[in-house]
């Protein structure tokens, strides 16, 4: 099976402090993989550098196949991405937003409409879509978001913490919406702080101040731990690692 | 690319027309800033309030007192205030001026002898103070031909070319506008930048396949149109409020304000580019457009600034600006005797343009 992110040696300084310090992995196509870690430690940074927002300070990475120091702007036209705040105009209407974003994926006007269509359609937005976006609750505005990154049928969504603040209701299905799409073969990147949300992931890796401490699939994961959850798995590893310093 | 662009326009103007408060910070304020300058950034001098103490009492003397108060620029004030208390009447603003005729005064002139008459005027301000000294002057030497029958060897034919009454507010309006065109299209575009960043929009648009070009164009077109059209709206006001009379040529004023406008929307995407809160951008925004207005010309004429500080002044693309639009507006000055302002502008601008463009990257730093 293909790759659809490679990281090799990746890193990241920002003066003397190291944001990212050599992370090697590789993401398969159509695979959701869950990226896991304490606030700070660092996974902001990666899907950065990964979408061509951050320059690495050393190693390689590509994206689709696209190495991320020479064609971040190839990278850019087969990615989707949604950061942890919510990033669409929200004195202007969903509508307004994706037809926005539409053009600037320079999308023509007859594709855009069908794509605007079928992702109202899909993502269940028609109550709102002529709303603006700011006076719509986290739950809607989240799905308004993934739909102005899945505008363009991108191959790898990458994901910021996406549910953070929104209701469990909301959460199921929003990973519902994200099970259907690596069905329909697109790639996710998903980081998170919610443990049941991990196991719903085919591999994860979980990341400490900057460093890959461990990666796989979450129920392997936890037998080879010998944990009974995901959580307790998580809150060992990370307070392991800290009392190790 | 185009489509891009336009997409981001129809997006600016959307985001501008539905902030109702920005609206009319935009379009109300400029024109309550027009008025307000126009009327009181008066540097005419007119209602000098003057004291008259006629100690002759003859004929002469009050014909003397006449002449300075048939016109509208002293008025006469009565005062109980005695002459030997007369700087109280200045402390309580009773009056600005006091004029002395000695008893003499009369005798003196019929004698073939000078007429002495003492004249004080209230020095606060240092410039109405001058200025009020000079209208008397005048008025002295008009008297003194009228009764002495014959002129003096001398007379100065002074005139005023341009604007014949020197009227201020000509003066202003043009002035007005220049300023107003740097502040919006500076403020605006960089206001506009610095939002976007502080509510993630800017990246969200960063991990998109736009162009940086066509991300700086489609943010600083629409604050350019804006700027425009503000400008027209103040000539506009101008001419038919403060009948200011435009004597020059339209096309090259707007021609020129164009090539301004590289300066402006340069400085104000600099500013964008080292600031990251919009409070950060309000601030540098305000400081230069403080800089500029006062090294411009636009109060104080330049040739009265120290000479040190005026080598500044060079460094202020509003200065070369404002003397091009007051140019054309008042002088129906033509490009070739403001080739030395438009070669400085024009540098000015393509250099702070391109650098400001070049600092702009689609990186997060």
């Amino acid at each position: 099976m293909e790759n659809a992110v490679v990281m090799d040696r990746l890193t990241k300084r920002f003066g003397d402090f190291t944001a990212v310090d050599e992370i090697s992995m590789q993401v398969k196509k159509g695979e959701i993989f869950g990226f896991l870690g304490a606030n700070g430690a660092g996974k902001t940074t990666v899907i950065r550098m990964l979408c061509g927002l951050l320059l690495p300070t050393s190693g390689k990475g590509s994206v689709s196949g696209f190495d991320i120091y020479r064609d971040s702007e190839k990278i850019k036209q087969s990615i989707g991405y949604m950061s942890q705040k919510f990033s669409l105009y929200k004195d202007l209407t969903g509508q307004e937003n994706l037809r926005f974003y539409g053009s600037v994926y320079q999308l023509s006007k007859g594709d855009l409409r069908r794509r605007i269509d079928s992702l109202a359609e899909s993502l269940d937005l028609r109550e709102f879509i002529d709303r603006l976006a700011g006076s719509l609750p986290v739950g809607w505005r989240q799905r308004l978001a993934l739909a102005a990154a899945l505008l363009h049928s991108p191959q790898i969504l990458f994901l910021d913490e996406p549910t953070a603040g929104v209701d469990p209701v909301f959460r199921r299905r929003f990973w519902e919406i994200l099970y259907r799409l690596a069905e329909e073969g697109t790639t996710i990147f998903v980081t998170t702080h919610y443990m049941d949300e991990a196991e719903f992931c085919q591999r994860i890796s979980i990341m400490h101040r900057g460093r890959l401490i461990e990666m796989g699939n979450p129920q392997e994961l936890i037998r080879k731990y010998q944990q009974i959850t995901l959580q307790d798995l998580f809150v060992n590893l990370i307070s392991g690692k800290s009392t190790d310093e | 690319m185009i489509r891009t662009i336009w997409a981001l326009m129809q997006k600016e103007f959307h985001q501008v027309i539905r902030d109702r408060i920005m609206l009319r910070l935009i379009f109300v304020a400029p024109l309550i800033q027009l008025l307000l300058l126009g009327y009181t950034a008066n540097t005419d001098v007119k209602l000098i309030y003057t004291a008259f103490y006629d100690f002759d009492q003859s004929e002469l003397s009050r014909e003397y007192i006449r002449s300075f108060t048939v016109g509208d620029y002293f008025v006469r004030r009565t005062s109980d205030i005695p002459l030997v208390e007369a700087t109280k009447g200045f402390k309580e603003n009773k009056f600005n001026a006091v004029m002395v005729i000695p008893v003499d005064f009369s005798k003196n002139i019929q004698w073939g002898k000078p007429g002495k008459v003492g004249f004080m005027v209230d020095g606060t301000n240092a410039n109405s103070a001058s200025i009020a000294l000079g209208y008397a002057n005048i008025i002295t030497s008009q008297f003194n031909q009228r009764v002495s029958g014959f002129a003096s060897p001398v007379s100065l034919g002074g005139k005023i070319l341009y604007n014949p009454e020197a009227k201020s507010v000509y003066f202003m309006v043009p002035g007005i506008v220049a300023t107003l065109l740097t502040v919006i299209t500076m403020m605006l575009t960089c206001m506009a930048i610095v939002r976007e960043r502080e509510i993630g929009t800017l990246e969200q648009l960063m991990v998109t396949p736009i162009t940086t070009p066509a991300l700086l164009l489609g943010k600083i077109i629409p604050f350019a149109l804006i700027g425009f059209l503000e400008m027209s709206i103040a000539l506009a006001f101008g001419i038919i409020w403060f009948k200011i009379p435009f004597v020059g040529s339209w096309p090259l004023l707007y021609g020129l304000s164009f090539l301004f406008l590289f300066t402006t929307l340069g400085v104000g995407i600099f500013i964008s580019t080292v600031v990251k809160t919009q409070q950060q951008a309000m601030f540098f925004s305000w400081f230069f457009s403080l800089f500029a207005l006062m090294t411009s010309g636009f109060f104080t004429p330049i040739a009265n600034i120290p000479k040190s500080i005026q080598y500044l002044t060079y460094i202020n693309p509003l200065r070369y600006f404002m003397k091009i639009v007051r140019g054309i507006i008042m002088k129906g000055a033509s490009l070739d005797a403001l080739y030395p302002e438009v070669a400085a502008m024009v540098i000015f601008g393509l250099v702070v343009f391109s650098f400001s463009w070049i600092r702009f990257s689609k990186r997060v730093k």
